[in-house]
């Protein structure tokens, strides 16, 4: 594998697990909700992408076939062309689909957590993965709704730029989109809002008792994650070309299983913590997948790789867990404004 | 094989599993998410033994089960007793459970990868053939086997939990460990034997599953969500209720896709674990306890009046 290669699709899933870690810290880390079903966000994303955009473009340029894959097909040659001559439409598609996504990914959200009303913990955590894998198993089998295991392509938006160009070219979009994120997270779990969703975590019962209404906490913040989440699974199938590389049955490992482990290692609610601990793993990640032929004959493995690699990842999460609970970075108490005042008084008189 | 038959096999089956989930969560209270994995690595292992003896599958049942209470023990002592003891969340245990998961889903990946290249012939899929079975008055052996199976794991387990004092010990410990370590019972036995029986009986219902589906590396993965669903429907703390659960969803999970492909066509027979994880959500809005925790006795007396 060459090297650039090696280090574009680095920086590139850097940028997607990020935006899809901060995300759940900000469900598991900060809020404490045991969010087994993440993958579910990344799936409202791809389904936007891959059922309601390309559906509505199909529409557009009446376009005919057999399948949804085989119209995404056509429709995606279309699409393909014009805006490789006309960039604003890419970039308008790509913001259009993204907006939409945050919409899908905020009302989904919202409602995925109403059954948190009755459960918690353990039964929550199970509930929610069961929900995510029975939308995961409508979602695989079902070839009409977005094409299943066909998977469905979805357009190009960045087919203005020469082909060699691409790949960094989403690159830097993703990392433009991680960045955004990760500023905007900043911002807000860094008020009042944070320190409400880390009370809810400790001591929920004593929260109530101040007066806050827990069941609508949760329902805003996994709207607001949610909708984070579904925009990674946006960029992603756009960056893929294709909505099958989020529409499989690896989905509870790859989408909820890595992001898990990602902030646990990086540290629990600590955002520049979840980014080192995305960092960390992504390149064991790709180093590992990148020289698997050469690890293979060096080695000389009579089996694949990946399955090391599960092992490798599986051990890793158990050593965090009992070495390393509070991660790379350990949790900082929030800072608002009116604390940040404080502390430069304090400097001040010291 | 008729749908009723099948649907009591795979019933029979998903029931020895959801005893051996609801027995660890008992005594240790983690939702284990590894138990397909348990099952399926002893599919494996069924398999090869068959392979190397080139006897019927039935021989390879004790290998089987001894391997799963293996895999249970070992699951216990490495991965879970150490985070106990740091006073890990339940959520880390059930954390630490899905992350074993994967590690047991890379070794089930490299065992049979490695002994293809030693057989020199393609096992990481598999299934054991009707004609390995027996047959009584036409009907797959497979079928009295799995019921055999549950028949005896049931009065074993209801034997040692009621008629030996190791069974009372284990008992008291479920019931409430710390009073039970007051008492001079070594919790620690207990709990280790508890994921001992659960893997052997995932072990027994490995072998045996073979004879029902095909088996794939990842079917662990698959299978776990039935798993769950019967164990949460009966009641996550109870025996009875994961054998009420199991055959509930045993049986419906075949059944109910078998019927409703009649009215929708084939196409909805790929979607039997959705049927399952349905049950499985309702449940736990409806009665997050389970079956067992309704109190029938109540609805009795109200129609009487």
């Amino acid at each position: 594998m060459a090297f650039e290669a090696l280090i574009s699709s680095i920086l590139l899933w850097f940028g997607i697990y990020s935006i899809l870690s901060l995300s759940l810290n900000v469900e598991y880390g900060y809020g404490g909700i045991p969010n087994f079903g993440k993958a579910l966000a990344v799936l409202v994303g791809a389904f936007t992408a891959g059922a309601i955009v390309n559906r509505i473009l199909i529409a557009m340029y009446s376009i005919e076939g057999a399948t949804i894959t085989q119209r995404s097909g056509f429709m995606k040659s279309t699409v393909d062309s014009i805006i490789a001559s006309n960039p604003a439409y890419g970039i308008g598609l790509l913001t259009l689909t993204l907006l939409l996504a945050g919409v899908v990914g905020a009302v989904i959200g919202a409602l995925y957590i109403l059954p948190s009303a009755k459960l918690e913990s353990d039964y929550l955590a199970i509930t929610l993965l069961a929900i995510a894998e029975i939308m995961f198993m409508i979602a695989y089998y079902n070839t009409d709704l977005i094409g299943g295991y066909y998977g469905a392509p979805v357009p190009d938006v960045l087919a203005f730029i020469p082909g060699e160009m691409r790949e960094w070219a989403f690159v830097a979009l993703i990392l433009f989109m991680t960045l955004v994120t990760y500023l905007f997270l900043e911002r807000t779990l860094n008020s009042p809002y944070g320190r409400l969703l880390r009370a809810m975590r400790e001591d929920p019962v004593a929260l109530q008792f101040s007066g806050k209404d827990i069941m609508w906490i949760r329902i805003k913040t996994l709207a607001f994650s949610s909708a984070i989440a579904s925009m990674a699974g946006v960029l992603y199938s756009f960056y893929a070309g294709n909505v099958v590389g989020v529409v499989n049955l690896f989905a509870r490992v790859n989408w909820t299983f890595f992001p898990f482990l990602m902030v646990l290692l990086g540290g629990m609610s600590n955002n520049r913590g979840v980014l080192a601990g995305v960092l960390s793993f992504v390149v064991i990640w790709r180093l590992l997948d990148g020289y698997k032929h050469e690890i293979a004959e060096l080695l000389n493995l009579p089996f694949d790789v990946n399955w090391l690699q599960y092992i490798i990842f599986g051990t890793l999460m158990i050593a965090i867990l009992y070495y390393k609970p509070e991660g790379i970075l350990r949790e900082k108490p929030i800072e608002t404004e009116p604390i940040k005042e404080l502390k430069t008084k304090h400097s001040e008189k010291v | 094989m008729g749908v009723l038959e099948g649907a009591v096999i795979y019933a029979n089956l998903l029931t020895l599993l959801a005893i051996g989930l609801t027995l660890t969560y008992i005594t240790t209270s983690v939702p284990n998410f590894a138990q397909g994995s348990f099952a399926i690595f002893s599919s494996y292992i069924a398999y090869v033994i068959y392979k190397l003896f080139n006897f019927s599958p039935y021989f390879s049942i004790p290998f089987a089960v001894l391997f799963g209470g293996f895999i249970g023990v070992i699951t216990y002592l490495l991965v879970l007793k150490p985070l106990i003891k740091r006073e890990a969340s339940i959520l880390i245990l059930m954390i630490a459970t899905l992350a074993w998961d994967l590690i047991l889903l890379g070794m089930i990946g490299i065992f049979s990868e490695s002994l293809s290249k030693y057989f020199g012939a393609y096992i990481s899929r598999f299934i054991f053939p009707y004609y390995l079975d027996f047959k009584i008055a036409g009907i797959q052996g497979i079928f009295f086997s799995s019921t055999f199976a549950i028949v005896l794991s049931l009065g074993f387990l209801m034997f040692l939990l009621y008629k030996t004092k190791f069974g009372i010990a284990m008992r008291a410990s479920m019931e409430n460990p710390s009073l039970a370590e007051i008492m001079g019972i070594n919790v620690e036995t207990t709990r280790l034997f508890s994921w001992f029986l659960s893997g052997a009986f995932a072990g027994l219902a490995g072998a045996l599953l073979p004879f029902k589906q095909e088996i794939v590396q990842a079917t662990g993965q698959i299978i776990i969500v039935s798993i769950f669903a019967a164990s949460i429907v009966g009641g996550l703390s109870s025996i009875y209720g994961a054998i009420f659960g199991g055959y509930l969803v045993g049986l419906s999970e075949s059944l109910i896709t078998f019927w409703l492909s009649k009215i929708f066509g084939t196409s909805v027979l790929v979607y039997s674990k959705a049927v399952s994880l349905a049950i499985l959500v309702i449940t736990l809005l409806l009665i997050p306890g389970g079956l067992v925790t309704i109190k029938w006795r109540r609805y009795i007396w109200r129609s009487r009046h």
